[in-house]
């Protein structure tokens, strides 16, 4: 069963050469960027990474599994507090010696999210639909309220300086990493069978339960590792910036920005969100040049007018003009029979 | 230790405030009910209203109670504008596109409002100086007292209309069952469009009732959201007596809570109610799912 199921993944990643050379191409590209380009150029493609990891992230939960969290910056914050903690604990009033290389760190800030979710998941996955993006909208509150209100952990207002052994470049080789194996594991993740039942749980949730798949066990999963995605971009995050404020990285443009990534992306495939964080911050940067203040407004309207006009995002326009063949992205739409499934 | 006099005026201000509370909850739960959507730019549009009430009062100093009639008509403009324009294309469509769209329009909101009118906290002032009512051993403000006689009118008001006028009726038909409504020669797109006006109405009017005893900044809506919400289940969706007893409870549950955990908590006491609620009990304390009073 996982011999066949990674040969499908094998197989169907590398059905389109086309695509994989174009990936491996931009991944060389990104690779040069710290030492080709301007620092503050840099910045801006390490959000684009960041933009990546966070768009996957929700994406699997939102567009594969359905479940419209609310709650994402939560977990990206609470990440970039735990690794935080984890390379500068004595600014929180932890001891010594916890004290971590910045690897160890980031691994910390992603399963503590990761633990996070699957500890409050059960609970949390007792709401459907509207409930559920509610409730994980209260439960990012909820964490942001207790970070800022404890003031000796998290800085408070005036923020927390993090000390990092890594310099610039290091940590944006290691951000392309993790990013490529990010859409790596989200890829495998949505082509097997954990995949087949997400999707069938986002299109009918009771059907998919009479036909014995458990919809608690494969949110759980989407959940946990969506929820460790945005941990580790929020680690990276904080190990790059150097400096947390609960305001900023607990508020809700994180995930204000994320979801941006995905509708106008494409919700439900995996290249969306790349294509999405590519042209979100290429047009935040357009937006911050020509029209600072309103970008926010401008994100707003642009999630109002896509989920209206375009509700497949730009990979829905693409796909459907380049006519792409089966073999792209797996589909989040239609969800094979049974038989489909079995006989993979 | 919390003196008793003290947890008695807390707990007198919290029924007064839970009133305002209440009315902020009945537009969301009315549209919720009927329209099966969860307005996401609710608080948003509470903090539009309120903000309607401020700029009135600081530009002309009319009183903001009357200001509170133009913002509700305000923002039952804006209602009916987003249900036609935006909302209608896709409510039929699940939920996502919804949510998502409505989640945008709260961004929108927000930030427009920050552009426009500065991050600075500003509240309307009733201007009744020295005013207060003794009630044994609590000192109660009047502006108080008079927020939550209006809400309360407002309240009774709306359970009045749905009880007793042929809309109402159709209202109540709709939420029931659309399709039958529909059958029944009811123009449910119209329902739709007169029900979202009148929840994003209400949003105004709670603002601007708000505004009178709260200072507010354009990122108040998120939290009002979320307390209205708080409301909705606590007192059943759809249920108009219920929503009442919902607000009383949280207005008080904060107002003593505060008492205990710190003023920095104040928001948390309604949030993990709210949570606690939900996942205990999603249908609400007092609700039965769906339906009117």
């Amino acid at each position: 069963m996982a011999e066949s199921e990674r040969g499908s993944f094998v197989r169907a990643l590398l059905s389109d050469r086309r695509r994989v050379a174009i990936s491996i191409g931009a991944v060389l590209a990104f690779a040069a960027v710290p030492f080709v380009t301007e620092r503050w150029l840099a910045q801006v493609f390490f959000r684009v990474l960041i933009f990546v990891i966070l768009g996957v992230s929700w994406d699997l939960i939102g567009g594969y599994a359905g479940q419209i969290s609310l709650g994402h910056a939560a977990f990206f914050g609470f990440g970039a507090y735990v690794s935080a903690w984890l390379t500068t604990p004595t600014r929180a009033g932890f001891s010594e010696s916890v004290q971590s290389p910045v690897i160890v760190a980031l691994i910390g800030g992603a399963l503590a999210a990761g633990l996070l979710a699957l500890a409050i998941g059960p609970a949390i996955f007792r709401l459907t639909g509207h409930y559920f993006a509610i409730g994980t909208l209260a439960l990012a509150a909820i964490i942001e309220r207790v970070l800022s209100n404890e003031r000796g952990i998290s800085g408070g207002s005036s923020g927390y300086f993090v000390n990092s052994s890594y310099d610039h470049e290091l940590l944006f080789l290691l951000t392309l990493a993790i990013t490529v194996a990010t859409v790596l594991v989200s890829y495998y993740v949505v082509t097997s069978s954990w995949g087949l039942a997400m999707r069938a749980i986002h299109d009918d949730e009771a059907a998919a339960s009479s036909l014995g798949i458990n919809p608690l066990k494969y949110k759980l999963i989407a959940f946990g590792i969506s929820s460790a995605m945005a941990g580790m971009a929020g680690g990276l995050y904080a190990q790059y910036t150097l400096y947390l404020n609960p305001a900023d990285v607990l508020g809700i443009e994180w995930m204000v920005e994320a979801l941006v990534v995905v509708v106008l992306g494409g919700m439900g495939t995996v290249t969306g969100p790349v294509l999405g964080a590519g042209l979100f911050v290429g047009l935040d940067q357009l937006l911050s040049e020509v029209a600072s203040g309103y970008s926010t407004a401008i994100e707003g309207l642009l999630i109002i007018l896509f989920m209206i006009y375009m509700p497949k995002g730009l990979y829905g326009v693409i796909s459907d003009r380049v006519g792409e063949p089966s073999g792209g992205d797996p589909p989040s739409g239609s969800v094979p029979t049974p038989d489909e499934t079995a006989s993979d | 230790m919390v003196s008793p006099e003290l947890a008695f005026e807390s707990l007198l201000n919290g029924l007064l405030i839970g009133g305002i509370y209440a009315v902020a909850a009945l537009g969301l739960s009315l549209v919720f009910g009927i329209m099966d959507v969860v307005n996401l730019a609710h608080g948003h549009m509470l903090m539009a209203g309120a903000y309607v009430g401020i700029l009135l009062f600081a530009a002309t100093g009319i009183t903001p109670l009357v200001g509170m009639l133009l913002a509700a008509g305000v923002l039952f403009a804006f209602g009916v504008f987003l249900q036609r324009v935006l909302l209608e294309r896709v409510v039929d469509e699940g939920i996502e596109q919804p949510i998502i769209v409505l989640f945008g329009l709260a961004l929108v909101l927000q930030s427009v409002a920050r552009i426009v009118l500065g991050s600075e906290p500003q509240r309307a002032s009733i201007g009744i100086p020295g005013s207060s009512i003794p009630v044994g051993p609590a000192v109660l403000s009047f502006s108080r007292v008079v927020t939550f006689g209006v809400s309360v009118t407002l309240i009774v008001g709306v359970w009045a209309f749905l009880r007793y006028t042929t809309t109402g009726l159709a209202i109540r038909a709709t939420a029931q069952n659309t399709d039958a409504a529909q059958y029944m020669g009811i123009d449910t797109g119209r329902i739709y469009i007169i029900t979202l006006g009148l929840g994003t109405a209400l949003a105004g009017a709670a603002g601007a009732l708000l505004s009178i005893l709260f200072p507010f900044t354009p990122y108040a809506g998120w939290s009002y959201l979320l307390k209205a919400f708080a409301v909705v289940v606590l007192g059943g969706v759809g249920s108009v007596i219920g929503t009442l007893v919902g607000g009383l409870v949280l207005g008080v549950s904060e107002n003593v809570g505060v008492l205990f955990v710190g003023g920095g908590y104040r928001d948390l006491i309604s949030f993990s109610i709210f949570l606690a609620v939900l996942l205990v009990r999603p249908q609400g304390l007092f609700g039965t799912s769906g339906g009117e009073e």
